[in-house]
């Protein structure tokens, strides 16, 4: 977490902000101001002792800042000067306001209070640095502290879950592992008890989801997601699209010749987006899965020419 | 133990308790640390005014008497170097906090801790109890968005690669205006100078770091752009009637109409769908195989029956 030796400006932008910090928790631990700033002790303790020789033009005891912090325990006086908390910096601003809008979609219309607070906060925020950035969530903020809170005290979620691959909407209990990302998607790691295996859900198809009251069911399999799905295919035209569908890096494309693999724990996944890019992209291998898209194809062809849905 | 950061609080405090201007000599008489000959001096007292300005401290400059040219004199105003939201309520700063807590270990992780340093020095108790239990997160985007937004601030141009559909590159300068996300992508909108026009980038989309360049405040951003109507604004719609088989094609289903005056097929709901982009709706549409039929438009429906035609054949 502590970051390396910071450049002298740095440094003194830390001092300034330590100033207001230790005014407001006068007697804190060395050991908490470190961690509240992100740096390590002996920086802190560095700080402290270039602070000391900080003051007022005059520099006598009676100007310099007074620190005291033998003890391993922090107050300060005579910092009057200082004392103010510096404003927030643009970015610090912009930083503000996307977690605003990052909160205010995951807000009740029966917090209305809150609502109204945070557009207020914006308001002012953006009367300062303009209207510069804007944040459409598609997670909700309730449900990934519900899984963090899940995690925590190590109980099970129930969940409605839409998965796209399989074009349904589920009724789930699951044991949460592990929240993460997954090219720019958040994506929980979890055993799903209904099926008794490991699954990977994506954090914005969650429909619903409720801590669980039951005892935590135990995971009694130990399989670990696997089963890695290949397919070769040759993409012909639309190309970022596709790489982007397929999650192949740009790097991996050579010509509209060569083969490229794309990998998925989800034969179901690769088999749609195999359907999907039929006009840009040619499946070359595994036989089987052309089979397979083969027939689908036919099915879907024989519907069109069908006169019951004749245009 | 640096002498510079010492010099920089000295000059802070020195600035920040004068309720006059201070002159240049006074400053290196009185403030500890400007030692050495007259021009290492001034020097140093230029860069060190750079230095406590991009901290975002605003010094400024003024004479005493308007009158004459006297020499120019220096403070910061207590005003402008303290926090500036005004008054704010215990519910305010654990909103504030919850907003800047989104950002821990993405892209803007250490304005994010700044922010919540200068926010619990306030000596405002957060009262998180009165808000649901939230944990808003902001999905991590590379370093080029702290790049970007750091040039939207200062209002600097910059360059980057951009990757076209056929992976061609182009370089492209831009006046950044302003970040939004849209469904779960981040992308970025400002003056393209070559296309003369607003654009949008999606930031996964570009290649390699984006530089910028020049000077500070080298545009201003127009009061039209407005970023709400700009992210909303999608292009043309196109209206399609579509089959879809009963109890399938949710996510379709979802953003649908139901259209009621059709002969209706059984076990198959006829809906209306708009869309914007041809390409890409056709790759949504065959995602569903067999589970989706289009109706109308008949451009749209034969195109989807020709790839469907050239995949038989090359499928067999």
């Amino acid at each position: 977490m502590a970051k390396s030796q910071s450049s002298p400006i740095e440094k003194a932008a830390r001092l300034l902000d330590l100033v207001p910090f230790i005014s407001s928790h006068q007697g804190i631990s060395i050991a908490d101001l470190a961690k509240n700033f992100s740096v390590t002790e002996k920086e802190i303790f560095d700080d402290l002792n270039t602070l000391w020789m900080c003051g007022l033009p005059g520099y006598t005891p009676l100007e310099l800042i007074d620190l005291s912090f033998d003890s391993g325990f922090v107050s300060i006086r005579n910092a009057e000067i200082l004392q103010r908390v510096r404003q927030l910096s643009k970015e610090e601003l912009v930083v503000v306001l996307i977690g605003l809008d990052l909160l205010s979609k995951s807000i009740g219309s029966d917090r209305a209070d809150i609502s109204k607070s945070i557009v207020g906060l914006q308001e002012k925020v953006r009367a300062i640095v303009g209207q510069v950035a804007s944040a459409e969530p598609i997670v909700n903020s309730a449900y990934r502290a519900a899984i963090m809170k899940a995690m925590k005290e190590r109980r099970d979620l129930e969940m409605e879950y839409h998965s796209l691959i399989r074009d349904q909407i589920t009724l789930r209990k699951i044991t949460p592992l592990e929240v993460g990302e997954d090219h720019g998607f958040e994506i929980l790691k979890a055993f799903c008890h209904t099926v008794e295996d490991f699954r990977i859900f994506r954090l914005e198809n969650i429909r619903s989801l409720i801590v669980s009251e039951d005892d935590p069911k135990p995971v009694n399999n130990f399989n670990e997601i696997d089963a890695n799905f290949q397919v070769q295919l040759l993409i012909r035209e639309r190309v970022r699209s596709a790489l982007e569908r397929f999650r192949v890096d740009v790097k991996d494309f050579v010509n509209s010749e060569s083969v490229v693999i794309a990998t998925s724990f989800s034969r179901d996944w690769l088999m749609r987006s195999v359907l999907s890019t039929l006009g840009t992209t040619n499946l070359v291998g595994p036989p089987v899965m052309i089979g397979e898209v083969s027939v689908k194809v036919k099915q879907t062809l024989a519907l069109y020419l069908d006169p019951i849905f004749a245009d | 133990m640096s002498r510079k950061t010492e010099r920089l609080v000295n000059l802070t405090i020195a600035l920040l308790a004068t309720r006059r201007y201070l002159t240049k000599s006074e400053i290196f008489r009185t403030v500890d640390g400007y030692e050495g000959s007259t021009e290492s001096v001034e020097r140093m007292f230029e860069r060190d005014k750079d230095d406590l300005r991009n901290l975002g401290i605003v010094i400024e400059v003024g004479t005493f008497d308007p009158l004459f040219e006297d020499e120019a004199g220096y403070r910061i105003k207590p005003e402008s170097y303290a926090f500036q939201l005004g008054e704010i309520t215990n519910q305010e700063i654990a909103l504030l906090s919850l907003a800047a807590e989104a950002w821990r270990g993405a892209a803007l992780d250490s304005s994010a801790l700044s922010a919540l340093i200068k926010l619990r020095s306030i000596g405002i108790q957060s009262d998180l109890e009165t808000l649901p239990d939230l944990a808003p997160h902001a999905v991590s985007v590379d370093n080029n968005f702290a790049t970007a937004i750091s040039a939207i601030n200062s209002r600097k141009n910059i360059t980057f690669n951009y990757l076209a559909e056929d992976l061609t590159q182009e370089l492209r300068t831009l006046s950044p205006y302003a970040v939004a996300s849209r469904l779960g992508y981040w992308y970025l909108y400002g003056l393209d100078h070559t296309r003369k026009a607003v654009r949008s980038f999606r930031f996964d989309r570009i290649s390699g770091d984006v530089l910028v360049s020049g000077k500070s405040s080298a545009f201003e951003i127009p009061d039209s752009f407005d970023l709400q109507k700009t992210t909303l604004d999608q292009g043309a719609e196109t209206i399609a009637h579509i089959y879809l088989r009963a109890g399938r094609a949710l996510a379709l289903r979802a953003r649908s109409l139901p259209v009621a005056d059709r002969r209706s097929i059984s076990d198959w709901d006829l809906v209306e769908i708009r869309y914007q982009d041809r390409d890409t709706f056709i790759e949504e549409l065959l995602w569903y195989g067999d589970d989706v039929v289009v109706d109308s438009p008949s451009g749209l429906r034969s195109e989807i029956v020709a790839r469907l035609q050239q995949a038989v054949k090359r499928y067999g």
